[in-house]
Parts: C-alpha cells; structure tokens; sequence
C-alpha cells in the first residue's frame, strides 16, 4: 500500500503565467477571453440551429426554444468554459501542442485575483465552491422568503400562480443542486486530499472543470425567470407530462440539471480516484477518517445514480423539443417512467446530502469530544449498508403514485430497514458523547446543531405525511447544520484565521430556535389537510402560516450573523494556529492555512485517526525523514 | 455507571417523553376520520408516535445528559476515556430499532391490505381528472355525472380513476386516502365512509397555474339521501347537448357560477354577470366570451389573478364545439339581464 506521489516531490513552487500585454490579452484564458468566446460559441449554436432547419426545410427557420436550448444553454456555457480555460491543457494535448506534465502554474493562490481563475489547487476550488453555493444559498433563501411572504395571509398578495409556482421550484432546485450537494462537494474537496496526505486530488484539471460548470447551472436555474412565460413551475421534481407542457423556463431546469450533475459525476470520479489510490503509506482503508469514508460512499452513489436525472431530464426535454413520447400518454409514453427513472436518483440524492453530513458530524463531534469514534467500523459498515439499501427504496416516494400495488410493501420494508443503520450512527453518536468525563465539548455553539439536527432525521425518516417539514429537518436539520458546522470547523484551517465564537454562537441559537418555529408546525398543517406547493389555502390556516411566516423572517436573518462572522473573521480574525482543535487527523498536522502543495514530506500513518484519550496514540508521523515501509494492520 | 447518573437520566429521559406526549396529544393533530380506512391508518400514525416518542426521549436526554453534565471546565485540556466500542451495545441498538421497524412493517402491511379490500360489491365511481377540475361517474346509476363525489354513509366505494391531462392526486383529509391520478392508468382507491357531512377534495400533486384552487367537495349522505339523488333525472345542464354539455366536460362548472348549467364555482368571475363584464371589458359580448376562452389573460375581471384560467381551450375545444359554447354563454348571458 503505498501512494503514488513520488512524481511530486520536486516540484518547484512559483506563481500563475503573467498575462501578456497588448491585445495578446484576448486570446489569454480568463474573463476578457470568455467576453468574446461565449457570443463566438452563442453564434455558432445559432448557426446549426439554422442550418439544420433550413436543411431539414422546418419552419420557421429561426426558432426561439430551439435557439434558446441549443445557443444559450449548450454552445454558450461551452464557449465559457473554453474562455476561462477549462480546456486549455486538454486542447493543446489534443493538438499535439507542446504541454508539460508536470505544469503547476495554474496551482495555488497567491492574490485574491487567482481565486477568480481556472485554478489546479484542491484547497482553491474548494474554497470556490464555498463562496459559490453560499452566493447561491442566499438566493435560494431569498427565494424562500419570497413563498413565505405569499403564504403569510390565505389569499393573493404579490405573486400570480405562475410566478409562485417558478419561484418555490427555483428555490429548490437551487438549495439541492447548487448548494447542499456542490457545498458538501467544496468542504470535501479542500479536506479531503489533507486527510489521505495527498498532495491534491488524482486531476487537479477536472477538478477545476467540475467546479466551473456550477455557475453555468446556477445562473441558469435563476435567469429562468427573465424569459417569457416565466421560470420552470413543475416543482424540483418537474413531473412529466406537466414538466412538458410548461413555458419556455423548463428548458432551462433540464439543462442546468445536466450541468450541476455532469459537475458532480465529474468531482465523485476524481474522489474515489482519490481515496482509492493517493492514501499517504499505512492509510489503510480501516484507518481512514469517516469523513473520507463518507466522501467515497457519497461519490460511489453519484457515480451510479446522478446519470439517471440526466437523462429524465434529457426524456423530458426531448419530449418537448423534439416532440417524442417517452412520458405522452398519446404517444404511447408512461408517465410514471418519469418518477421511477426520476426516485431512482433522487432517492440516493438524499443520501448524496446526509452521508457528507454524517462524516463532518462524526470528525466534529470526536474532537470535540476529545473521545475515539463510537464503533468506528460499524459507523463505516453502516454507511456501506446506507449505499446499498438507499438503491432498493426509490419507490416509497410513490407509495400513492398508480404504480403497481405489489412493489409497495417491499419498499416499505426496504425504507423501514434503512432506519437500522441510521440508528447506528446517532447512538454511536451518543456514545461518543457519552462518559466523556470533563470534555472540553461545545467549544463552539455552531457544532451541536449537527446533532440535534440528526434527531430529528431518525424520528421522521418513515415519515411519509408531512413532506414539506420532513424534507426541510432532513435537508436543513441534516445537510445545512453540519454543513455550518464543517465550515467553522475547518475554517481556522482554510483561512488561518479564528473566526468570533460568540458570534457563531449566537448564529446557532438563532437558526435552532427559527428553524425549529419555522418548520415543526408545518407537521401539523400537514397532517390537518393543507396540500403542498399551493399558493393559496384553507383560511382556517392562516393563523399558523402567519406564525411559521414570521419565524421564517427570523431564520432567514439569523444568516446575516453568520456572513458577518464570515466576513470580518476572515479579515480581522486573530490568526489561527496550525492544530486549534488538537485534531489527530492528517489535515490538522500542516500550517493554517496549508502550503500550496499540502505536505513538504509524504506523512507516515501509523494509526488510527481517532485514539483520543490513548496515552501516546499517533495517527501519522510528519517529518523526520521516515522512509521505511510501515507495517499494514 | 454510578446509580445516582443512571436515576437523573431516567428522570431527564421521563420529562423528554412527557414534553412529546403533551406536542403529540395538545393540538389537534389529525382530521376527525370519516372513514373505515382513515381509522386504520391513524391507528398505524399513533403507533408510530408512540415508538418515536420513545426514541427521541432516549436520544434526547442522553444528549442533554452528556452536554451538562460532561461539559467541560474553562482550564481543562485532557482527553476522555478511550472508550472504541462495546459490542454487546451495538448489537442491542442495531436490534432494537431492528424489531421496532418490522413491528412497524407488519402492522403497516396488514392496514394497507385491509384498506385495499374492496369488498365483493361496491359502488364504482370513476373519477375523472383534468386542469384544474374534478368529474365523478356514477356507472351504476346511467353514468351519471357530477361536479361534486356523493357517496352513501357504510358503503365500501371503489373509485376509478384517469385523468385528461397531468399527473393530479385525489385526496380528502377525513378519508386519510390518497391516490395519483395519471393520465393513462387506471389506478383505483377503496373508501368506505363512515359519517354523514361534506369534506374537501384536495389535489394534492402539483398540476399547474390552478393547483391551489383544483377543490371539490364530498358529500355523504344517508343511504336513502343518496339513493333519491342517484334516481333523479340528471340536471338538464349535464345531458343537454351544445354548449351547455361541452360546459360541464371542459370543468367550467369547477370554477365559473351559471345558473343555466346549475354550476356555483366562485374562483373564476361570476358568469351570470357577463353582460356587464363584457361593457367593463369594453367589447361586444359574443367576441368578448370568445376571446375569454381562447385568450383569457386578454382581459382580467377586475379582483381576480391573471393565469388562473387555463389557456389552451383554444387548442383543446374544436371550432364548432367553441362556437356552441360561445352561443350558450351569450344566450344565457342574454337571458339573464332580461
């Protein structure tokens, strides 16, 4: 077991290629180069739009839709992806252009300009993918704001159904696609590499792809609004045939899936590559952070299912483009092939949003703890046995769906199952908090949401009633409090600063207690009779709806005091050590924020990654020159 | 563990069980049933609550437990006990939450087969379902038609349902059942009611701009109640033929009020009044009701939200099957200012 690093041990550190000056400028990769490739790109789309159907003798030639999904949402996203430079070194290995193997020049940060560049370096993108999703959780959330304002009184206030209809779908379209599944993606992808001592991920350069196809997605999932006819109105789940026969918007919730996926597929490749092959020497799997574990079950669940939505939304597409009948009735179509090709994703996608959750939960919560892992292989089997039955329980999201009756119960027993190995985890969980003795626990406020947002995960996981606050306490209770949760743990170690524990304090109790008012008694509203995605109701709710309005308010501000704590921390923060949390995994072993390349020297693992409390227990050694081979337990 | 941590923890895990004991039983969670089936599954629901009750007092006093009690001290720096597993502890909480879920599982299947018997002789209704209306069949009574489901009390009901257009769901909250409607399946729901009163009919699957607003009504009634209006002579509106007829398929009734076609819909604007619209809107009433169909968004009656109103009648109604609608709606206008 030993990592192929070696490649990488002469590496000399410098910084990026200087731009040249003149109007050689132009053709240099980044955003004066995008200004003319996306209209270049945007007109040749045009071009074989026209062309086809002046060949095919369609009329009328010039085609709005098929200009809008084949210029702006294909070939525009495309020539701005060559723009910036995802394709450069790809493009002149293709050529037979001269390339060097070995080119870091588009690695590291060293101005504030070279986050804003196709860049190489794990901890760059990683911190790119940060900023991103946050820019668009705040969207989504305002989004979010927007419905509750709606909702607060029975009746209609600002919006027409329509613009209701887009604007809930966007919202949750943009919190899973855009932000829990890539933010999970970025934490990951700064930590993970430091966890197996790897100097970074197996392709650096798809990594750098991956992350700059999000904002392709994003901006495509919001801009939806500005054309005619409105955003995409089917809800995130856009059920045929209803998706079909929807304005113009849905185009581009099918094609801004394929980007946000193809950017996941592409980043889970390149971590299993990672896990499987670059663990430092004597990183056995048994002794890899359950982070790390939770990064390989999760890339092992988007490998296989994101390529199902991709092409339900391909079907739906077509369906409405090229006028095919995969979910048309009249055509011979099923339209329940929609939702089972549709489950089939999406029921792992919840798991592609917990399992992250689990891993930064267990690092936090064993530090923090100053404890070992609660059965700590058991955690890892549990999130194996997750894997494997989140494949077998698609169908419970259509228990009342017209499909055939029998399938029924084996889900149900399926579903049921899954709740066993989630148990294991929130009692190891308690375990590991358990006879702690004088801990040094809660250091920080913002770490126990995790927990007491995993609660409520395992009481409602057979729920099937009250879908809109089930979803929220599991995406919001689940994935967004521990997605909290890693940023302030790690944060010392991204940006080598200490943030305002206080503040961070403050944002946890604010977001429990208006996350908690906001969502609980929508159970309630549920289970009385109020339906889903209405933009109008039952006036014997208005009274709760008012209250969970208000509440909402309250949590969407509760925000502002995590931005701020961001943003000032990151400033004027008192400068972090290098092992804050005397953390025994590999990531806190280098500086804060770590060198360009991560390790100066492969480390040595020599145990396992949670042996607090163990007099003279190490997980790796650093330094010392220690070359020999390490035994494998 | 000493005795005295083992007592505060029962007592820390009694209160959490009493605090969701008081959140389960205060509000008045679930709708009065009306129904066999609404019975059986709210039996299942409250088992459930029961067991998770019992889970989250367990997991929430043994957090709150550890939080104080184990918390640190401002000085204090050292590592806990290391403490990597217990083995006859994991294989109880894998088995515990095992033999609760398969508890779960067999009460749920036995429910869920009983919900579905039919029985040997129902009453069939066919429920048809189409942006943003409902329509009931009554086979056994002359295919009789209405806008509204009435069944008889005590009777096990099999519905059968389709729908014209998109996926919408059928759902009455006192009846606890709920089934898709899809466009080219025929998927059935049982009903047996089980108390006289009017309940909603909700769609409860996002079907587009009328969504919020695609409601009906249930009514049970007496045997005899039913019975009487079962045998009664269909409302002229339903079998005339015209417009009148074309009114009642396309849903108009789930929205519009018209005396003419006995319809009380009040999301749409009164179309008894069209007369005066059409001199609000500025138009000759005939090519005023046209246009209202085919382009509806054209002019908004002033108090209701633009894109309510389906937009593609112009495409689905065939150009006599329009003019025979315009020509009721005139007439009928026309007859009501006299």
């Amino acid at each position: 077991m030993t990592a192929t690093v070696a490649s990488h041990e002469t590496h000399v550190e410098h910084g990026p290629r200087r731009p040249p000056a003149g109007w050689r400028r132009l053709l240099f990769p980044g955003f004066l180069r995008t200004a003319w490739m996306v209209p270049l790109f945007f007109g040749i789309g045009c071009g074989i739009v026209v062309l086809c159907r002046w060949w095919g003798g369609w009329h009328p030639i010039w085609f709005g839709e098929i200009i809008v999904l084949v210029a702006a949402l294909i070939a525009a996203p495309v020539g701005f992806l060559a723009g910036i430079g995802a394709f450069d070194y790809w493009a002149r290995y293709a050529i037979g252009a001269p390339t060097v193997p070995e080119d870091h020049s588009g690695h590291g940060a060293y101005s504030w300009r070279d986050y804003f560049r196709v860049n190489t370096d794990h901890k760059v993108i990683g911190m790119q993918y940060l900023a991103t999703t946050i820019f668009f959780f705040l969207a989504a959330g305002m989004l979010a704001m927007l419905v509750r304002a709606e909702l607060a009184k029975p009746g209609m206030q600002f919006f027409n159904n329509q613009t209701y209809n887009g604007l809930f779908s966007v919202h949750a379209s943009l919190m899973i696609f855009l932000f829990v599944i890539p933010a999970f993606a970025g934490l990951a992808n700064f930590v993970v590499p430091l966890m197996l001592g790897a100097p970074d991920m197996a392709f650096p350069r798809l990594n750098a792809l991956s992350y700059w196809l999000l904002p392709i997605a994003g901006t495509m999932m919001l801009c939806s609004f500005l054309v005619p006819g409105g955003a995409f109105a089917a809800g995130w789940t856009g059920y045929a045939p209803l998706s079909v026969h929807q304005p113009m918007g849905t185009i581009f919730f099918n094609m801004g899936v394929q980007w946000a996926g193809a950017s996941s597929i592409m980043t889970a490749l390149n971590f299993l590559v990672t896990i499987i092959t670059m663990r430092a020497p004597g990183m056995t799997f048994w002794r890899m952070p359950l982070l790390v574990w939770a990064n390989f079950t999760t890339s092992l669940l988007v490998v296989i299912a994101t390529p199902f939505i991709a092409g339900s939304q391909f079907f739906v597409m077509f369906d409405r483009v090229m006028h095919t009948s995969f979910f048309e009735t009249a055509g011979g179509g099923y339209p329940l092939g929609y939702q089972h090709i549709f489950w089939f994703y999406s029921h792992p996608a919840v798991y592609i949003m917990m399992l992250p959750g689990f891993g930064i939960a267990s690092e936090v919560i064993s530090v923090m703890s100053r404890k070992p892992i609660f059965g700590y292989r058991l955690m890892a089997l549990s999130l194996l046995a997750i894997l494997v039955l989140g494949f077998s329980v698609w169908a419970h999201h259509m228990f009342v769906s017209g499909m055939a009756p029998w399938l029924r119960v084996p889900m149900m027993v399926t579903t049921l199952l899954i709740a066993v190995p989630t148990g294991i985890k929130v009692f190891s969980w308690l375990a590991t908090l358990w006879e702690v003795g004088f801990v040094s626990m809660f250091v920080i406020g913002g770490l126990s949401g995790i927990y007491l947002g995993a609660v409520p995960i395992d009481i409602h996981v057979s729920d099937t009633y009250f879908i809109v606050a089930h979803i929220h306490y599991v995406l919001f209770g689940g994935s967004l409090f521990t997605i909290f949760a890693g940023i302030y743990y790690w944060f010392p170690k991204m940006t080598g600063r200490m943030y305002n524990e206080r503040l961070g304090k403050l944002h946890f109790w604010l977001t429990f207690i208006g996350f908690n008012a906001t969502f609980f008694p929508m159970h309630l509203i549920g289970v009385q009779g109020m339906p889903r995605r209405v933009s109008d109701y039952d006036p014997v709710f208005a009274n709760w709806n008012l209250f969970i309005s208000v509440a909402s308010f309250f949590l969407g501000a509760s925000t502002i005091v995590f931005l701020y704590n961001m943003v000032t921390s990151m400033r004027f923060g008192p400068i972090a050590e290098a092992n804050p949390w005397r953390g025994l995994t590999l990531e806190w072993q280098v500086s804060s924020p770590p060198p360009v390349f991560n390790f100066d020297e492969i480390p040595q693992v020599v145990g396992n990654p949670y042996e607090y409390g163990v007099p003279g227990a190490k997980h790796a050694v650093l330094g010392g020159g220690a070359r020999e081979q390490v035994p494998v337990d | 563990m000493r005795r005295g941590s083992l007592v505060q923890l029962i007592l820390v895990a009694i209160a959490a069980a009493a605090a969701g004991t008081a959140i389960a039983l205060l509000p008045n969670w679930l709708p009065q049933p009306a129904s066999r089936e609404a019975g059986r599954i709210h039996f299942v629901f409250w088992f459930l609550t029961g067991i998770c009750i019992f889970i989250f007092s367990i997991v929430a006093s043994v957090t709150a437990y550890a939080v104080v009690k184990f918390r640190r001290k401002p000085d204090d720096d050292s590592d806990g006990p290391p403490i990597h597993g217990h083995t006859g502890l994991e294989i109880t909480w894998t088995a515990i939450p095992a033999i609760l879920v398969t508890a779960i599982t067999i009460v749920s299947a036995i429910v869920l087969a009983k919900d579905d018997a039919a029985g040997a002789n129902p009453l069939r209704v066919n429920v048809v379902a189409q942006q943003f209306a409902w329509s009931f069949y009554y086979p056994a009574y002359g295919n009789k038609r209405s806008g509204i489901l009435r069944l008889p009390v005590h009777r096990s009901v099999l519905l059968r349902m389709t729908s014209k257009d998109v996926v919408h769901s059928f759902w009455v909250p006192e009846f606890s059942q709920k089934q898709d409607v899809v466009p080219g399946l025929h998927p059935t729901l049982h009903i047996t009611p089980t108390r006289v009163g009017t309940y909603p009919v909700i769609c409860t699957e996002l079907c587009g701009l009328g969504h919020a607003l695609m409601r009906s009504q249930t009514i049970v009634m007496t045997e005899t109640a039913f019975d009487k209006w079962a045998h009664g002579a269909q409302t002229a509106a339903a079998v005339g033929g015209g417009g009148s007829s074309i009114f009642n398929q396309q849903g108009c009734t789930a929205c519009h009020r018209l005396a003419a076609a006995g319809a009380t819909g009040t999301i749409g604007p009164d179309l008894d009044k069209l007369a005066a619209e059409a001199q609000r809107a500025g138009k000759p009433l005939a090519s005023f009701v046209r246009e209202s169909i085919v382009a509806p968004n054209g002019y908004v009656e002033k108090g209701y939200p633009k894109g309510i109103m389906p937009q593609d009648f112009g495409t689905k109604l065939s150009k006599t099957q329009l003019d025979a609608l315009v020509r009721f709606l005139v007439s009928s206008a026309k007859k009501g200012t006299k």
